[in-house]
Formats: C-alpha cells, structure tokens, sequence
C-alpha cells in the first residue's frame, strides 16, 4: 500500500478519505454489501434510492441485459432495476448499523418521490437517522409518470422546487443526481442549485436499447415477452459522462461540487473525470462486473500517480484539464502532421492499408511480396485510424511536418466531367451562425 | 470413459464461445497468410472474418465450399506448417513481445464450424440441376470424395468405386480413431453423400485394363485416386510370422471389425515399431493406449531427421515410447510355429547427405543386437501395388509405379482419365489430396465441354 500521499477529499463540507464511492444502485443494497465495500477500500456509499413505502417495488425478472463487445464482455450493461424494494424501516436501519460500524464513511441517502411531500418526508427521514448527504434522483431512466425520475430531471421547474422544498427541511448537503437524457446538462443543474442544491453528480443511465431478440422480436431484457427502453450504463457511456461533467465543470455560474458516474473501471477512468472536474466518482456497473475489489487498484494506481508526479492531494488535480479543453473552433489548423511508422515493429498484417483504403486517405501502398505498408506521407490524412487498428503498440505515432509541407488534395476520379457540372460558386455573405 | 471409449472417440473441439474467442484474437489480415498457406484453398481468413462478424452459416459455406473435407482437415492438418505457418498473430517481427508467439488455432476453428453446422443441421448445397455427363472416381479416399464433391455439387452423374467395404479411404483405414473418430467420419461422408453421389463399395477397380474399361463402359470421364495400400517391408518373404504387421494391416484392424483381436495382440505385449514418419506415431501412440507393456520406435537417423511432425514426436515421447535411434533393422527372430520374438537391429552412424538432403544413416559393422519383441509394426511407407500398371496400361507411370499426372490439371496420358492424391504423389497430405480432387474436378469439365 502506498502511504504518503492524500486522497482524502472534501465533498460540500463532508470527509472522505477518498473519492471512490459506491452509487446508488444493486451494489449498495443493503448495509451487509456495503460494509463489504468498505472493508474493501471505498469511503463512501449512495446508498440505493429509498422508497417511502408508499407504492410497493417490484422488480421485473430479468431485470437486465449486457452487451459484450467480441468475446469481451460488458461493455454495457442494460437495466430495468427500479429504486430499492426494501421497506424504509429496514433501509434506515441499515443506515443506522453502518453508522455505528463504520462512523468514517459517509453515507449519502439517495431519495426519490413524486410530490413535495413524499420527497420532504424521505428527506427528513434518511437525516434523522444518520445519512450525510442527500442525493435527489432526478434520472432514474425508466420511470413513466410525468414528474418522477429522469421525467424530472427534464422538466426544470420541477426540479427546482423539490430540491428547495428538500433544502428547507434538511441541514445535510444536497446533491442532485442528473440524467443525461438531455442535450446541455448545464441547464436542469442551474435550475438544481437555484432551487439550493449543493453539488451534482451525473450521469445516470443513457436511455437505450440492449439488444433485440432475432427469434421473438423482444427487446431486451425480455420481460415475458416484453421489452423497454431502459438505461444504459458501463465502459461504453464514459465518453458520454466525461463530457457533461466536464461541460458543467466549465460553467463558472454553476460553480458546484461535481460527483462523476459513468463506466469507471479503472484508477486511470476515475482520474479522467476528476481532471475533468469531478471531486469524488462514483461506481456501479464496474462493481456489477467485477466486484468491490476493484477500488484496490483504483486507490493504488492513483496513489501511484501522484507520487510518480509529486502530486501530494488528490484535489490539486481536480479540474486539471479544463484549461486545456476548448471549442473546436480554437485549433492551430496552421499546424499539420501525418503519421509516423517505426517498421522494425512490423508484423505485416495490412490492416492499417486496409482502413487507409476504405475509410482515410489512400496514403499506403501494400508491398505484396514482402507484406510490408509503405506510407505515401503527401497523402497522409493524419486521422490516425492506422495506428488505432495497429495490433503493435507504438508502432505508429503522430508526428508534426514542417509549416511548409503541404498534403495532396483528393484526386478528381475523372476531371474531363467538369466541363458538364452545373454549378455556380456560392458568392453570398453571411453571419457565422445559424439564422433562418 | 472407459480407456476404450477414450481410444474411440476424438477429444472435444472448441465450443462455440471458445471459437469466436479464438477468431477475436485474428488480426484479419490484409492478404492474409493464412489463405496462401492451405493447400486446398480453404480460404481460413474469409471463414474467421465470417465468425468475427457473426455470419456463422456463411463461415461454414466458405469452409464448405472450398472444402468439402473441411471438418477432417481441421482436424487431421498439420495446421503449423501450412495455414498457421505465418499468422501474423505470432507477431514475428524483430519486437516480439513476450508469450505472442500463438498462431490462431485454425484448425480448431475450422473444426469448430463443420461440427456446428452438423449440430445445427446447417445445408451449404441445393441440389442442382442434373446433368447428363456421367464421372467415375476410383477411390473414396480424400482424393476421390473431393473430386466427385466437386462435380456432384454442378449435377454430373458421379460414381465412386471403393474397394473396400465402406468410403472414406484413408480417413477409414489409416487414422486412429483418437484423431478423427467414426462418428465425424460418418458426419462429414454425410455432407458428401447429400450432394447424390453414388457409392459402390467393395468394388475394386483392378485387373487388366480396368480403369481404362470405365471409359468404354459408359463414363465420359474417369478420376484415378486409390491411394496406396501395399505396405514396404524389410522382409518381403515374412508374411507368415506371428505378430508381425505392416501400418496398413494393423491401422485398418484398428478401425473395422478385428479391433479387439488386435487389442489383444498389444495388450502387454512388447510392441516395435519400424519407421520415423507420422504413420509410425499414430502406430506407437496407439500400442500404448492399447495397454503394450512396452513400445519401440525403432528409426536408422536420428531425432531430428524423422519425417513426423514436431508435436507428434514429443507427445508420443511423452506418452513413454522408448525411441531407439540410429538402428537399421535386419531381420526378425522367430520361435516356434513362425512366432515373432525379436528383431535383429545393427547400429548405425550418420554420414554424408543424401538426395532427400538428410544424413544418410551407415551401419556400425559388428553392432547387431536383438531386440525382444512380440509384436513389429512396419510404419516404413505405402506403395503402389506392383501390378497396379497393368490396371491402367496407356497411363504412363514413374519407377515407384505412381501415375504421372499434371499438376495443373490431374490430366493422365490417356484423354479422359485423372489422376491425384497419393497413387500421384506418393504419401501426402488428405488436404494435398483434396486438393488434387478439386483441380481433376475442374479440368473434367473442361474436357467434357470439348
């Protein structure tokens, strides 16, 4: 074990001793799993989304799907889990035995309810017996009444008003849980912290479709013969999650703590959102995959990293890539590169002549006898498709040409057509946005 | 599984998770390696990149279609030499990592898929139009079903005249059934036979003129591919020592109706085997799973010299044969009643290279010994019958008596008739044969259409 850095952090006033939690969903469950996943490293639990009790939950069977990549499984996970289906009396008593077990570990109480008072109510509840934190779920993707779930997390007003209506009863810190079913995340978060919200954390499941069976034409999970579009979650919704967190990192009026979830695997995937500007992560379909013990490595990893970089808190790093994240419009275009092959490395597969073929710029030509790529540089696209499909790391690197070089253009197939194409050059001017 | 069971039946093949696994980890070459190495055109890269993206019965239609014997070539291939020679998986460059030195198991895939198709019922073929050209083929070995395949599948009339009981050649008679058991046979003769071929078993094409009558008798075309079934002795006038068998002899006893006679000839008995080729291990291999006290394999070069294929060597080193190199055999010792009890051995010494550019082994004057032995297998190669010119007289034959056919086109010196497989190229490889099958194939069709 690595000691002498800190991953300690500070989430709206509360310690954990590091960023790694467990989020609201089947991995933190009940109080016997999650005092697993303390003993195993995490510092912190969402706990899984209570019910008032009001309408019982049952779950469906099966409740999900995955989908492999390859012989690679889980790349995502499909899920149609609805909130907890345990009784409030049973969840707050958990809540009270890891309180009393596990005093240093945070425990946020996810609660969802449809009107102000059933969200006043759980609120309440979960305080009084010991929750640190609240998270409001705004985003649970597969609710149908107009005002629950991610149906919420669409409709700003709503959103606003219960969290204040939350804000008022509560001393805890609030955090609301956003979904990303939703074009610009930053507008429902600003309506959240109007409404007294002290932190976000996003995403939740992506809304999809797993799979369709080719025999029944039932979407999956099949539900006895049904299906549903549901939430998404895992490896393959990263990108998707990087891209809210880091979008609402960068809005200065939201200026909010920012929790990351989204198919964290890894201590180098955990790193990424928090460079991005998440200051704790939170994990569920990673756990689903391959259980608690992989916070062992996320915990050595970065403490590895930051020893390796003399970085002595885990908060210095916190938003370390937003300087560097920009519009596309904000590119050196002056600048241009082609790829680079090191051919002692070479194991003659061809498959970087066959993308630069099919999908780039024709800039390889294949040495039949001795199995060999030759890279046409003047035609080189520098997409870097070649070096992505290469089986040999670092064969092919990305290098800078002088400012003088220039790339061919495509070849016209047929240039005699030219004289028969109907066509006039477009001469107008305009503004350089869209306008009807 | 009784020990019995266990020398019957093959060992599993992949499943189809493993399969699609093993196709994951193909670099779906450009121009792959792996199509320029098979010998019939089986196509692998076009069939992996079929399972890779889940076009399962096409997979197997490009095995089929090429291949006829795909399922028996997956299995029965020295796949390290050929298709996986140069898998590009094997990362052969001068920054070999560590532990990438794997080809994709080929084979295994191949294998993988014919049997998949069989479990699935999958049917490659429709039955074409007939046609009214009729094709005899002389010999169901692999030479012989690939040819008649190849026609059957485009409606010509085919009829394959086996001298044997039942089809299947040296997929039959000459294989252990741990290899390539009875029930895959039958499967993929199953494949064959739906294309509406007609078999005659038991019905040798031999004697004066025989093969050549086939053209008078009715059949446009005649493709020649009996193999070679008359085994090389050291002692030619030994036929009726006891205990003493040729490969032919006691691989067929193992495959037909005299299995346990033969059990009973091994079971605890001292067994010797003559010969360094492949031929020899599957003779070895199965003396010890038949429960021999102790096995021989008696060879006059040295370790490195012997014809059979890497891993064949070392697993029947591993299954405890005894190789006794550098010793030429003699003669053989007999008690009463013609009884074999040992084998007379001299020593030998390697020394300058031979025409086939290995050591040539030289005897060691005064070393005889004898070797006790109750049971010697000749695995010393198969030849053509010595009459077996005369069964094709115009047909011009080398000095071995094997049949001089083009390459290109299986074309004898006589119009009308082909020739392939072994009674062509001496002792080769099924997929050579199946090969040979579908080259005869076409150039027939050519003919016919003059």
């Amino acid at each position: 074990m690595v000691n002498n850095v800190d991953l300690s952090i500070d989430f709206c006033g509360v310690q954990f001793k590091n960023p790694f939690l467990l989020s609201s969903s089947p991995v933190s469950n009940s109080a016997e799993m999650v005092a697993r996943s303390f003993d195993a490293g995490w510092s912190g639990v969402v706990f899984k989304t209570l019910n008032s009790d009001r309408l019982p939950i049952v779950h469906p069977s099966p409740r999900m799907h995955c989908i492999d990549y390859g012989s690679k499984k889980e790349m995502a996970v499909q899920n149609v889990e609805m909130i907890s289906d345990r009784s409030l009396k049973h969840n707050l008593t958990e809540f009270l035995y890891l309180k009393k077990n596990y005093p240093d570990h945070p425990i946020i109480a996810s609660i969802m309810g449809f009107f102000t008072d059933e969200w006043v109510y759980l609120a309440k509840a979960a305080e009084d017996n010991g929750a640190d934190m609240l998270e409001l779920n705004f985003s649970c993707p597969h609710m149908c009444i107009e005002g629950a779930g991610h149906k919420v997390g669409q409709a700003f007003q709503l959103l606003e008003g219960f969290t204040a209506a939350v804000k008022e009863v509560v001393s805890i810190p609030v955090i609301a849980k956003m979904t990303p079913n939703i074009t610009d995340m930053n507008e429902p978060a600003m309506y959240a912290k109007k409404g007294g919200a002290d932190a976000i954390s996003a995403i939740n499941t992506v809304r999809g479709i797993s799979s369709v069976g080719l025999d029944d034409f039932v979407p999956t999970p099949n539900v006895f013969g049904k299906g549903a579009i549901s939430g998404t979650s895992g490896p393959a919704v990263r990108p998707i999650g990087l891209n809210f967190i880091a979008s609402m990192a960068q809005n200065d009026q939201l200026n909010l703590p920012l929790s990351g979830i989204g198919g964290i695997e890894t201590w180098i995937d955990a790193l990424e959102y928090m460079l991005l500007g998440a200051s704790t992560i939170q994990v569920t379909s990673g756990i689903m995959h391959y259980g608690y013990r992989i916070v062992d490595d996320m915990i050595e990893g970065l403490s590895d990293y930051m020893i390796e970089r003399g970085v002595g808190q885990i908060s210095d790093l916190v938003g370390k890539a937003l300087p560097n994240l920009h519009e596309t419009e904000a590119f050196d275009l002056e600048r241009q590169g082609i790829a680079q092959y090191d051919m002692d490395k070479c194991i003659g597969c061809g498959q970087c002549y066959i993308v630069c073929q099919d999908a780039a710029g024709q800039a390889i030509e294949w040495d039949a006898e001795s199995r060999r790529p030759n890279l046409i540089e003047d035609k080189c696209l520098s997409c870097m498709l070649c070096k992505f499909v290469c089986p040999v790391p670092d064969l092919i690197s990305h290098k800078e040409m002088p400012k003088e070089w220039k790339r061919q253009e495509t070849a016209v197939m047929d240039s005699s057509l030219e004289k028969d194409i109907k066509y006039e050059p477009f001469t107008k001017e305009g503004p350089n946005e869209c306008v009807i | 599984m009784s020990h019995l069971d266990k020398f019957k039946e093959m060992r599993k093949g992949l499943d189809l998770v493993q399969a699609i696994a093993e196709a994951d980890r193909c670099l779906l070459c450009h121009d792959a390696p792996c199509s320029r190495g098979c010998p019939a055109d089986t196509k692998p890269a076009e069939f992996i990149r079929k399972l890779r993206f889940k076009n399962i019965t096409g997979a197997i239609r490009t095995i089929k279609e090429n291949n006829i014997l795909g399922g028996a070539c997956g299995v029965l291939c020295p796949t390290s030499r050929l298709c996986e020679e140069k898998c590009s998986a094997m990362f052969k460059s001068q920054n070999r990592p560590a532990g990438a030195d794997r080809p994709i198991q080929i084979g295994e895939i191949q294998r993988f898929l014919v049997e998949h198709s069989w479990q699935r019922s999958v049917r490659i073929f429709e039955k074409p139009e007939p046609r009214s050209e009729k094709i005899a083929v002389v010999g169901s070995g692999p030479g012989g079903l690939s040819c008649a395949a190849e026609l059957a599948k485009e409606g010509y009339q085919v009829t394959i005249f086996e001298g044997r009981p039942q089809p299947g050649g040296v997929l039959r008679y000459g294989v252990v059934s741990y290899r390539f058991d009875m029930n895959f046979l039958e499967h993929e003769l199953e494949d064959v036979k739906a294309l509406g071929i007609k078999f005659q078993c038991n019905s040798p094409i031999e004697g004066k003129n025989a093969a050549e009558k086939l053209l008078q008798d009715g059949f446009d075309a005649v493709f020649l591919a009996p193999g070679l079934w008359d085994a090389a002795t050291i002692k030619p006038d030994g036929k009726n020592i006891q205990g003493l068998f040729s490969s032919v002899d006691y691989l067929s006893a193992l495959r037909d109706g005299r299995f346990e006679k033969m059990e009973k000839n091994i079971k605890g008995k001292a067994v010797a085997v003559i010969g360094g080729g492949s031929v020899a291990m599957d003779c070895i291999e199965s003396a010890v799973r038949l429960g021999a006290k102790d096995v021989y394999l008696i060879y006059r070069r040295s370790y490195s010299q012997m014809p059979a294929e890497p891993d064949e060597r070392i697993e029947a080193l591993e299954a405890g044969v005894h190789f006794v190199l550098l010793n030429q055999p003699l003669d053989y010792v007999t008690a009463k009643k013609d009884r074999l009890k040992g084998l007379k051995l001299v020593r030998t010494r390697l020394g300058a290279l031979d025409a086939s550019g290995r050591r040539r082994p030289e005897e060691i004057a005064g070393s005889e010994w004898t070797l006790d032995a109750d049971v010697v297998i000749e695995a010393i190669g198969n030849k053509a019958p010595d009459e077996s010119p005369e069964w094709y007289p115009k047909v011009d034959v080398d000095g071995n008596k094997l049949i001089k056919a083009d390459p290109e086109t299986g074309r004898t010196s006589v119009p009308g008739l082909f020739a392939g497989g072994d009674i062509v190229r001496g002792p080769a490889l099924v997929v050579q044969a199946v090969q040979d099958g579908k080259v005869a194939a076409r150039a027939i069709k050519e003919y016919l259409k003059q």
